[in-house]
């Protein structure tokens, strides 16, 4: 499971990625979770099955949408609140239910 | 209330859409981008080349001979920045087109200089002339806008001639890479051809090169207005409320003014380095984002984080405080903003939007009557800490100094702010464990 997330520089979202790779160990799940800023986000989403964006670059996912409907993979604005806490676990289940879904 | 903001909400989306998402905006944004580990390495061989004291340790002589050795560090990267910005804009364009990039690159980099004067006038009347050089300073500051604007140009002919197909192609089983220098040929040929008819037609006008006119024309008057305290007040209020809905602002705000802003920069750069006791403007590049909105990360936040673990005592601030201060010292602030939360909060709207426009006029006042120098140009990543990234941005600890005043002005204005949410959160949370109490007695 391949799940990637993007900002303006990939800085905020690289502190989510940390806590949802400790939500992932906890829970057992083997999955590569990265964080990457937005001038790379299209070459980085083929190697990605799920990918979700920081709220503050919500503007991207119109722009994003059909390069991700093209390549099959899920993508979606991460809750702000949740960013705001760092909440990797919430975060994680978010990707999960979106693949699972 | 939630009236004007569904309204505004509704508004600002597409003018963050329309602004992040143009292809020439991002192309720009991307060339500025290929310049910036350049930008950093000549700008840390400038800072280390001024260091204080150096003249006391090696003497006037040793001194100068140091300089001289270390120069090529930044005349190889600052100095002639626009040429990179020109690179970078072409390869983006032409890999948006899907056309060969790295020729889209050559493409532009050879239709900017052929626009560039070879000649370089000096004297105290600019009377002597030498021939056959490119003046440094045209591939810098001074060029900025026709770089930019003729790698626009460049690599939109040089796409559409490859997109109506006139190309030479080759048979197959000739090597790809001779097939692929073929191909760019005819496209580069015509490209290259406009180019050479403007540089010729302007010959006859009375700027004499297209340099000039762009210069006096569009980028001067530009730059003077984004100079000013004014605009740049303005500016920072949009940065602020694009934030407020959540939109990242600088994203917005500087793929419109970073042209401006890093030129100003660069003429900074350039009277720092003749050696001017006097840099000729106070705002530019570092200005903004070291001394005000980008200060402590976005809003100056990290004043907002001192100001929660003084005086806040409810659980949601001091877990705010506890994940947010760690990133918020290397002025990554997302936690603040969507956590606290800032965004949308009606109750902090007031300082958000107040805090950074008084630290700017403050900044901007204490810079215009010399108490702290003005910004050198030199470019310090957005990630190193303030105080540090003060003392490096002016060459002066006066820079770093201003930092913490600063700070302590944001505090200021919002300690009354901090204190307000902290009550209703105190209450809420204890409503809610009042209300726990209450349920499992009932039951």
């Amino acid at each position: 499971m391949n799940i990637l997330l993007a900002c303006a520089s990939g800085m905020s979202t690289g502190l989510v990625v940390k806590k949802m790779q400790e939500a992932a160990k906890e829970k057992g799940i083997d999955c590569k979770i990265w964080a990457v800023s937005q001038d790379v986000v299209e070459e980085e989403m083929k190697n990605a099955d799920v990918l979700l964006i920081g709220p503050q670059m919500r503007f991207l996912k119109s722009k994003l949408e059909s390069k991700a409907n093209e390549l099959g993979i899920k993508i979606d604005v991460i809750k702000p609140m949740d960013y705001g806490r760092c909440d990797g676990r919430a975060i994680l289940n978010m990707a999960l239910e979106m693949i699972n879904n | 209330m939630d009236k004007i903001m569904n309204f505004l909400d509704k508004h600002l989306m597409p003018i963050a859409d329309k602004l992040n998402n143009n292809k020439y905006l991002t192309a720009l944004r991307e060339g500025f981008m290929l310049t910036l580990p350049l930008i950093i390495f000549g700008s840390i061989f400038v800072v280390i080349s001024n260091l204080p004291y150096l003249d006391r340790i090696l003497g006037e002589n040793g001194l100068n001979q140091f300089k001289n050795l270390l120069g090529a560090a930044s005349s190889s990267t600052l100095s002639i920045m626009t040429l990179f910005v020109v690179f970078g804009i072409g390869y983006s364009l032409c890999k948006y087109y899907k056309v060969e990039p790295i020729y889209g690159s050559a493409v532009s980099v050879a239709a900017f200089i052929i626009l560039t004067p070879t000649f370089l006038q000096y004297g105290k009347t600019a009377k002597e002339v030498v021939d056959g050089v490119i003046p440094l300073d045209r591939l810098g500051a001074k060029g900025m806008f026709v770089g930019i604007i003729t790698a626009f140009i460049a690599s939109e002919i040089y796409r559409k001639v490859i997109q109506k197909n006139w190309t030479i192609k080759m048979p197959a089983g000739v090597p790809d890479a001779v097939s692929r220098s073929f191909s760019s040929l005819i496209p580069a040929f015509i490209t290259l051809s406009v180019f050479l008819l403007v540089r010729i037609i302007f010959i006859f006008t009375p700027w004499g090169n297209i340099h000039d006119f762009i210069y006096k024309m569009i980028q001067a008057p530009l730059m003077s207005l984004g100079s000013s305290l004014g605009a740049t007040l303005v500016a920072i209020f949009f940065t602020q409320l694009f934030w407020f809905f959540g939109l990242h602002g600088q994203i917005i705000i500087n793929s419109v003014m970073d042209p401006i802003w890093r030129a100003l920069s660069l003429e900074n750069f350039q009277a720092y380095q003749a050696g001017a006791k006097h840099l000729p403007h106070i705002v530019n590049k570092q200005f903004i984002d070291t001394f005000t909105v980008g200060m402590g990360g976005t809003g100056m936040t990290l004043a907002v984080l001192i100001g929660i673990i003084i005086f806040a005592r409810s659980k949601q601030l001091r877990e705010i405080s506890k994940v947010a201060t760690p990133p918020g010292i290397f002025n990554v602030n997302e936690p603040v903003t969507f956590g606290l939360p800032i965004v949308l909060n009606p109750m902090v709207l007031i300082p958000w939007i107040l805090a950074p426009m008084v630290v700017t006029a403050f900044t901007y006042f204490v810079m215009s009557i010399g108490l702290v120098p003005a910004p050198v140009g030199v470019d310090v990543p957005w990630t190193v800490p303030i105080f540090f990234s003060g003392i490096l941005a002016t060459n002066s600890i006066a820079g770093g100094i201003l930092q913490l005043v600063n700070l302590l002005i944001v505090l200021v204005i919002w300690t009354p702010f901090i204190i307000m949410l902290d009550r209703k959160y105190s209450s809420a949370e204890k409503g809610a464990i009042g209300n726990k109490a209450n349920n499992s007695l009932s039951k």
